[in-house]
């Protein structure tokens, strides 16, 4: 199994190089009971950037994110948060990350309040009046002040989940990492989330898990894609997206599309299509090695079978698009 | 934000005391600042000092029948305490993902460990030994029983202690090997049933009731340790007390060394 990226893809570990790594692992590798869970993983996370962790269910995301922390010791590989070892210095990191995981969970009978300042504690000694001057800051970045003096029992998923994001940054982190923030938020909320991700971004370096596309596309700088344990892609996402637009075009034609559509697949530069028929048109999703031929050749070839091309051009990628590419590509090539 | 950071004082707490005080303050608070600590009181002294004692003597026992009675009970009964308090502690936290969540805050993992050792400690030795002890030998020189000097009956309620803190720290040892509540229940509570059963058989190997806790509170061998305490008598043997005392450490020792490989 080939467990390197495309080179494409991998540009990131060589964007921004003057900026420091916050997150750097080196061949991390996690093997639980003879299934490997991580193969050996090599990604970095710079500075004041906002990385969105994405991968399908078991990729790999939650186990990457414990073993950052200390949570689970790795197999193989080492790793550094602030230059710091996560296994021998573990102690410096904790001071200096806010985590939220992926399901909070908190002590049931104390209140918002009492939870914060019990976190807060592990930080600081005093002065409590600044502490709970902080305590009250931070309810009310997330929302909660007016929940603030409840008990954590009664809260609802979304109420425990800005609980949790709040308790993250109780302590001013340098680095938040964020397992799936915005899971069990409704709409709403998901907004709020994203906006105090994107002011935080200022001092802290946020490095979260999603599965919710949408959101990394509007916060995130840069996204690192896990498939199977394995890193099938990071990059700044505006590159990301480049390369999924450079590959993919889009050809609606209208009469007798079925010699087109064959000779279209003879051609050598042609790795995909997926089609679409719909009120006598065909709309061709054509995936492509060589774009620029591609892009000379296509409406020809079209012309050439006797159909009229009703509309041409790159395809509009979003994250989701290429996010499902990656990873179905990736899959085959395990 | 920097000038927020300056403004409050970090931490400083480093190697393996790394978030013990604020975790044992949090342990510590859910005994006193709930209901827990005068119901864990009202508890023993029912059980303990009407029941054991009062009772019994308005029954048919002797004074000293019901000292010695209340002694063994109180070991038994703080012992079935401790092992349910130690392994929902540990058990309970690993099951609702919160021991995960505290630790990836600066807190090191003996750090956990001890906070709940000493918070239930605490809490059994003032709600199960002081409190009830003390009403105990009031109640037993009010009832006339000779001999009983408030040393000697401290030092009995010391060696319940001990006895107590044996299975504590059994079963929270258990709790960091087991993930299960069975293993950890039925290891603890039988070593402990085990103590009460071999009063029914004639001849319990001497190795056994010089290694395990039994005969600090349980009448084998001569009678329990804790009654020539009380009475001021000298003590037949030490062994049982110091082997009970390296167990001790040696259970506090794998829950700490275990704790520390555990994985969330």
């Amino acid at each position: 199994m080939d467990t390197t990226c495309k080179p494409q893809l991998m540009n990131c570990l060589m964007m921004n190089e003057s900026t420091p790594p916050v997150i750097e692992t080196h061949s991390l590798t996690k093997t639980y009971k003879g299934v490997q869970a991580l193969q050996p993983l090599d990604l970095v996370v710079r500075e004041h950037s906002i990385c969105g962790f994405l991968g399908p269910n078991g990729a790999g995301k939650t186990t990457t994110i414990k073993l950052l922390l200390g949570l689970a010791r790795p197999t193989a590989g080492t790793a550094q948060v602030f230059g710091k070892d996560i296994e021998k210095e573990n102690d410096e990191i904790l001071r200096r990350v806010g985590y939220l995981a992926q399901d909070p969970r908190f002590y049931e009978y104390m209140t918002a309040r009492e939870t914060l300042r019990f976190t807060a504690r592990f930080f600081y000694t005093g002065p409590r009046a600044e502490i709970e001057r902080r305590i009250s800051e931070t309810l009310d970045l997330v929302g909660l002040s007016d929940k603030a003096d409840r008990p954590v029992k009664g809260f609802s998923g979304g109420e425990r989940q800005r609980l949790g994001i709040a308790q993250a940054q109780v302590n001013y982190p340098d680095l938040l990492i964020l397992d799936e923030p915005a899971a069990s938020l409704d709409p709403i909320g998901r907004k709020d989330v994203l906006q105090v991700m994107e002011k935080l971004r200022q001092h802290t370096t946020i490095f979260y898990s999603t599965h919710i596309l949408d959101d990394v596309q509007r916060v995130s700088d840069t996204v690192i894609i896990l498939n199977k344990g394995a890193l099938v892609a990071q990059g700044p996402i505006e590159d990301l997206l480049a390369w999924g637009q450079a590959e993919s075009f889009t050809l609606t034609v209208k009469g007798d599309s079925a010699g087109v559509e064959a000779r279209l697949r003879s051609q050598p530069w042609v790795t995909g299509i997926d089609t679409l028929s719909r009120n006598g048109r065909v709309c061709w999703q054509i995936r492509v090695s060589d774009p620029d031929l591609a892009e000379a050749q296509l409406p020809a070839l079209a012309l050439a079978g006797g159909v009229t091309i009703c509309e041409f051009g790159r395809k509009t990628q979003n994250l989701e698009n290429v996010f499902l590419s990656i990873v179905e590509e990736s899959n085959h090539d395990y | 934000m920097t000038t927020k950071i300056i403004s409050m004082t970090p931490t400083r707490e480093r190697g393996w005391k790394m978030g013990l005080g604020n975790m044992l303050a949090k342990e510590l608070a859910a005994w006193y600042r709930t209901r827990r600590w005068w119901i864990q009181c009202l508890l023993w002294l029912v059980i303990l000092n009407v029941a054991g004692i009062d009772l019994n003597i308005r029954g048919d026992q002797t004074v000293q029948q019901a000292g010695s009675g209340f002694l063994t009970m109180a070991g038994f009964g703080l012992s079935i305490a401790a092992i349910s308090m130690a392994q929902d502690s540990i058990l309970g936290e690993k099951h609702s993902g919160t021991a995960a969540w505290v630790l990836s805050k600066p807190l090191r993992r003996p750090a956990f460990v001890l906070a709940k050792l000493f918070a239930i400690g605490l809490g059994i030795l003032v709600t199960g030994i002081m409190l009830p002890g003390a009403v105990a030998y009031f109640q037993l020189t009010h009832f006339g029983l000779q001999g009983l000097t408030p040393v000697g009956f401290a030092g009995a309620m010391g060696l319940v202690a001990l006895h107590t803190l044996f299975y504590l720290t059994l079963a929270l040892m258990l709790a960091t090997l087991f993930n299960g509540r069975g293993p950890v229940l039925g290891i603890s509570l039988g070593i402990l049933l085990a103590g009460l059963m071999i009063l029914f058989f004639a001849n319990t190997p001497e190795l056994l009731l010089a290694i395990l806790p039994w005969r600090l509170v349980m009448p084998l061998g001569g009678g329990p340790l804790v009654g020539y305490l009380a009475l001021g008598a000298p003590l037949p043997t030490l062994t049982p007390i110091i082997a009970t005392a390296v167990w001790c450490v040696l259970f506090t020792g794998v829950a700490i060394w275990r704790i520390r490989r555990e994985e969330f």
